[in-house]
């Protein structure tokens, strides 16, 4: 280990302060902390909350019956990321819709969807576009197409999701958030610098290997321990601090602000990104002209309060009992990014 | 879905850049990257190049520890 990691990881075990509490806000960041052991390394004092920022787990259960809905009684093929085939809907998820003779594929990029489309001309095909300012310039780009080519038979059923008014409804959950890296090679770092001006929130942007998380554990202890607000980029081989400018173009040129349902978090004003007018002709609710769908939680579940940092999986009473990766409750629990998959995989429990 | 994926880009043509992920090589759009060219390492996510790479890991956390005191 060269010099530099051992003063991270001396600085991290070392602290002897007050109790803080530091928010993984990507779930990412979650299962990579937990995977390369460096949970181990905290000192009893330094508690690591887990957030919002897992795009299937934040996924209303209503988006789960819309899709639902299409597949049924649309008869339309459903393209998704396979993180959400799983995830439970009101009444079913859609393995669930997929057992009744739904057509669900899993793809890797929005673009596979496409492909699809080409291939099926006598089939309605839509991708469910979820995911935050990372994955949002996909479904842009794969819209623009689509729309390039004159396609008739796909659209997209939009819950994208932006992140500066989740960290506004966030303020005060803890001591400092580790900002998801990914998020900010795209929107840059104005709105996380704003944060710690105006309103004194800490944070560091991280990346995802063990040296880059050590940097940014060890970088936050120790300006936490200075006292002052703080803001730094841990991750500007990746990160710069005007963000992508052409992938903030292309989300503004095909979409724009909306409100948000947020699992837990509730109706977040403008934190949601919904196609412009212009290509409506893509946004799967118009097309197929949805009714209104909302969607009912499982009252047992609580990945509300997990995805606030308000309470640990562990605290879940069905959690590794009724809710486990193979027959789950809640989003977390389904997701590779999820807390509580996180927290199954990687603790001891019963 | 939100892991990013590090690959060297190996071709690009018309937005579309041909990339190299330890041997398994994939197209992905290069739609929001321009000037990217045969050479650099990117970060891909759903199959859109995000961000280019400039720096290792290890050049990078060497940089940030030197300067926290
Ligand atoms: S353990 Fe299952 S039911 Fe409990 S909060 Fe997590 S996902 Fe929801």
């Amino acid at each position: 280990m060269n010099e530099n990691m051992k003063k991270a990881r001396d600085i991290i075990t070392s602290y002897q302060g007050k109790p803080l509490r530091i928010m993984e806000v990507c779930g990412t960041h979650t299962h990579e902390i937990f995977r390369l052991g460096l949970r181990k390394l905290l000192p009893e004092q330094v508690d690591l909350i887990s957030g919002p920022g897992c795009p299937v787990c934040v996924t209303a259960i209503g988006f789960i019956d819309e899709a639902c809905w299409l597949a049924l009684e649309k008869k339309c093929i459903i393209c998704t990321f396979g993180d959400l085939i799983r995830v439970p809907g009101t009444k079913m998820s859609l393995a669930g819709a997929r057992a009744k003779g739904a057509e669900v594929k899993p793809v890797y990029s929005p673009l596979d969807s496409l492909a699809i489309a080409e291939e099926n001309p006598d089939r309605q095909v839509v991708f469910l576009a979820v995911g935050f300012e990372t994955t949002t310039p996909s479904a842009c780009i794969t819209v623009k197409k689509a729309k390039q080519k004159g396609l008739t038979n796909f659209s997209i059923l939009t819950a994208n999701k932006t992140m500066p008014n989740a960290y506004q409804a966030l303020v005060g959950s803890a001591d400092a958030f580790l900002y998801p890296g990914h998020v900010n090679a795209i929107t840059g770092n104005a709105v996380c610098q704003k944060l710690c001006n105006e309103q004194g929130v800490s944070g560091v942007v991280a990346g995802f290997t063990a040296g880059e998380l050590l940097t940014a554990l060890a970088t936050t202890i120790r300006l936490l321990e200075k006292g002052e607000p703080f803001f730094r980029n841990c991750y500007p081989r990746v990160v710069k601090d005007e963000g992508n400018l052409s992938a903030q173009k292309l989300m503004q040129e095909v979409m724009q602000p909306c409100d948000s349902e947020w699992r837990g978090l509730g109706v977040i004003h403008d934190s949601g990104m919904k196609l412009r007018s212009e290509f409506a002709d893509f946004d799967a609710r118009i097309k197929h002209d949805m009714p209104n769908i909302v969607g009912k939680p499982n009252p047992a579940c609580r990945c509300g309060e997990v995805l606030q940092g308000k309470c640990k999986p562990s605290d879940c009473k069905v959690f590794g009992k009724g809710c486990t990766p193979l027959h789950p409750i809640g989003a977390c629990m389904v997701s590779d990014e999820g807390a509580c998959s996180a927290y199954y995989q990687y603790t001891e429990h019963e | 879905m939100c892991v990013g994926l590090s690959a060297r880009v190996v071709r690009v043509e018309d937005g579309t850049a041909l990339i190299d992920a330890s041997g398994a090589q994939r197209e992905v759009s290069a739609g929001v990257l321009e000037d990217l060219e045969p050479g650099d390492f990117v970060m891909v996510h759903a199959g859109v190049a995000i961000a280019k790479i400039t720096d290792s890991d290890e050049n990078e956390t060497d940089d940030l520890m030197e300067n926290l005191s």
